[in-house]
């Protein structure tokens, strides 16, 4: 007799209910008449959202050690993967409301058909016409239900797997951007080879960790690497190869190089998506790889991710002050506060935990709402990114001029911000658990950082509008919604962030 | 072990007598058959229905093909599940029939939204 | 023979394809050694579920297959977009982002 392992459906409830969503919203697509479908669509998915919102709440009041690990031992609800979970489900609604965008631009950011040839007939007819593509709602859900699988996988190969469900369709939703088509196609490609390679540096690592550890779970793992039988060579060899893919997924240096062409050649929405959420993702699962999997390597990995760190922090915010396009400039942002998170994790113990935590939630809903600030200054080529376009626009439009100041200086970590709140205690996490040197590396990085984004505030505010300077759109309820979430979180998060930081410091334990 | 061994020796000598027959065929054919060389233009050419051969053997897969591959390699990979699953249902019982309904569901699912979007005509 | 020569071919399977998409140029080949590397560790991991006497190395290359069937047609359909909307299937050619 074949014994099933017990599932614990309260427990996996939001991935279920993401999952069937996804799955209907395809339904939704097929047969739904075009016009309705977007309307249908925001809100069929910003419903699932909500009801996985509710059953990770839910669930977070009666979460113990005995029921955390289910699902015959793939998947542990614990603490720290019902925080991630949530935070994913508050990043993904706020950037599906700007998918949702429409009035923008006609049949938003998406296009209904990416295979038509550039500059031909039809390609006028569908940039002129079309309604634009939904179905990026349901490749959207299954990329945030991955990822909530991803951060509370238990196993490396439910790891793996979740790990693929949430990139595949990112790739996808890169290449479909409805100005700028080549572009956004070249940044899908660049994406997903590299990430394919990735994903296979990862795989090779949960094969040989399993020829060393004879399982895949985090258990197993911590068990076999604390009694060290066997050829540790083949363990140390797997954690490499497994940090390669992890590290390539939260775009530490030097495995940043897709960051910045995909995250210029997307659409805003899903590079909003994908800074906050692919972040919170990548760290979650590495974290747990690390401190749940991996503990007992502790001083042999942390020289070289701290050395890592050392390279992000300082690659990001050098070639920051390089760029001349918003969006390319907030990639290599990016890839700075990656660094920045990576300390966190090397901080280690309750406090760097914390700090991680609440970083990624603070860092996610700023970025989100500066990617939705961006979508709005625009002329009639789409959105104007490059930086002299953006000269002169504190006199065009001192609120939206304004905001993005806000957002800049958060970015920046000057105090009263969400930013300053999550450097600080990221960086003391980091002095406390003895990694002084990467401070040092963080700090100077944050000032050279400083530096991009006072020009562009500069630039804004001190430079006559010209001819060029596009004009800010408008924005819909939805983008305005978004945006304004997002910089109210900023703010509140800077002037009170005790509420979160209490709850990431009761979040900050891991169930083996 | 030698009882076991020999029982191939029949599978053996068959093999011979195939190859004998058919290398006996051909040999034959050499004897017997006369000896012009002739090298005539366009002998050694590919046979084409009498047609003059059309230079290039290379032909290019019309595209409309490349969704087809695209399904069939999905639905023929994602078939590997039901291996193991053809294994166990028998004795795992009703939840693990409803499982692979489910599974199955999905997939279907995934031919529906094709066969909705017009992916399987032929145009 | 031991098994752990297997190990080594899968390795060397491996390094051959990460290798191979650091030097060739055609998507559709960098795309193929991508491949060398997932079937590289799908060996390693049946090698490994024979020396470790379990079969969950076996299941897990399943899952890995399968994850590689999605990816392939992801990919294409990726690379097939870019050849429809310019014809060309060289990562060269891909070059309007630098930075």
């Amino acid at each position: 007799m074949v014994k099933l392992p017990p599932m614990d459906y309260a427990a996996i409830m939001p991935l279920l209910i993401l999952f069937g969503a996804a799955c209907l919203g395809v339904l939704i697509e097929a047969f739904v008449p075009r016009r309705a479908r977007n309307i249908t669509q925001l809100l069929f998915s910003l419903a699932a959202v909500i009801a996985a919102m509710v059953f990770v709440v839910k669930r977070a009041g009666n979460v113990t050690a005995a029921n955390a690990i289910t699902a015959g031992g793939a998947i542990t609800i614990d603490k720290a993967a019902l925080f991630l979970q949530g935070s994913l489900l508050v990043l993904a609604f706020v950037s599906l409301l700007i998918f949702g965008e429409r009035t923008l631009e006609q049949g938003g950011a998406f296009v209904a058909q990416a295979a038509v040839t550039v500059g031909s007939e039809k390609d006028k007819e569908q940039a002129a016409k079309s309604l634009g593509s939904t179905e990026v709602y349901p490749l959207a859900l299954f990329s945030l239900a991955g990822m909530l699988l991803f951060v509370a996988a238990n196993d490396l190969l439910t790891m793996f797997v979740a790990l693929e469900v949430f990139s595949l369709p990112l790739y996808l939703l890169c290449a479909l951007a409805r100005r700028k088509r080549l572009l956004s196609q070249e940044a899908a490609l660049k994406y997903f080879l590299l990430g394919a390679y990735a994903s296979a540096f990862f795989l090779f690592g949960v094969a040989l960790v399993y020829g060393y550890a004879k399982a895949v779970d985090f258990a197993s793992i911590h068990t076999a690497a604390a009694v060290g039988a066997g050829n540790i060579t083949l363990l140390i060899t797997g954690l490499g190869l497994l940090a390669i893919g992890l590290l390539f997924k939260v775009a530490a240096a030097p495995f940043h190089v897709w960051t910045p062409d995909v995250y210029q050649g997307a659409p805003t929405p899903v590079t909003a998506f994908m800074a906050a959420c692919t972040k919170a993702a990548a760290f979650g699962g590495l974290i747990r790889v690390l401190y749940v999997g991996f503990d007992g390597l502790g001083w042999q990995f942390t020289p070289v991710l701290g050395a890592i760190a050392a390279l992000t922090v300082m690659v990001g915010a050098v070639l920051a002050v390089t760029q001349t396009d918003l969006k390319r400039l907030l990639a290599y942002s990016s890839v700075a506060n990656a660094g920045y998170l990576l300390i966190g994790v090397l901080a280690g113990g309750q406090l760097g935990l914390q700090s991680v935590l609440f970083y990624l939630v603070a860092y996610g809903l700023t970025v989100i709402a500066a990617f939705a600030l961006i979508t709005l200054v625009r002329d009639a080529d789409g959105e104007a990114t490059h930086l002299s376009r953006w000269a002169g626009l504190g006199a065009r439009s001192p609120l939206f001029a304004g905001i993005f100041t806000f957002l800049l200086l958060a970015f920046a970590g000057i105090p009263l911000t969400s930013g300053f709140m999550a450097k600080l205690s990221v960086f003391g996490a980091a002095v406390d658990g003895g990694q002084t040197w990467l401070v040092i590396f963080g700090v100077i990085s944050s000032i050279i950082l400083a530096f991009p984004y006072l020009r562009v505030v500069v630039m804004m505010w001190l430079s006559e509008p010209g001819e060029s300077t596009p004009s800010v759109s408008l924005p819909g309820v939805l983008t305005s919604t978004a945006l304004g979430v997002g910089t109210i979180a900023t703010l509140v998060l800077g002037v009170a962030p005790g509420l979160l930081l209490d709850l990431a410091d009761k979040a900050a334990a891991f169930i083996r | 072990m030698d009882a076991y061994l020999s029982s191939y020796a029949t599978i053996g000598a068959l093999a011979l007598v195939g190859v004998v027959i058919i290398g006996g065929a051909f040999l034959v054919n050499r004897l017997l058959r006369p000896r012009r060389p002739n090298a005539a233009a366009g002998k050694r050419d590919t046979y084409e229905c009498g047609l003059d051969p059309v230079p290039g053997g290379w032909a290019q897969m019309h595209i409309r093909y490349y969704l087809y591959a695209y399904l069939y390699v999905l639905f023929a990979v994602e078939a590997i599940f039901l291996f193991p699953w053809a294994v166990v249902y028998l004795e795992a019982g009703r939840a693990v029939i409803v499982e692979m309904a489910i599974f199955v569901g999905v997939l279907a699912l995934g031919l529906l939204y094709a066969w909705r979007k017009r992916a399987l005509t032929w145009q | 023979m031991t098994p752990m020569w297997y190990i080594v071919l899968a390795a060397v399977l491996f390094s051959i394809g990460a290798v191979g998409v650091l030097v060739r140029r055609n998507a559709i080949v960098l795309f193929m050694c991508v491949e060398l590397m997932l079937n590289a560790a799908n060996l390693a991991l049946v090698t490994f579920s024979r020396i470790n006497g379990t079969l969950d190395g076996q299941i897990m290359a399943f899952f890995a297959m399968v994850v590689a069937a999605a990816e392939v047609v992801i990919g294409l359909a990726i690379i097939m977009l870019i050849f429809r909307t310019r014809r060309s299937a060289s990562v060269d050619d891909a070059n309007l982002l630098k930075y």
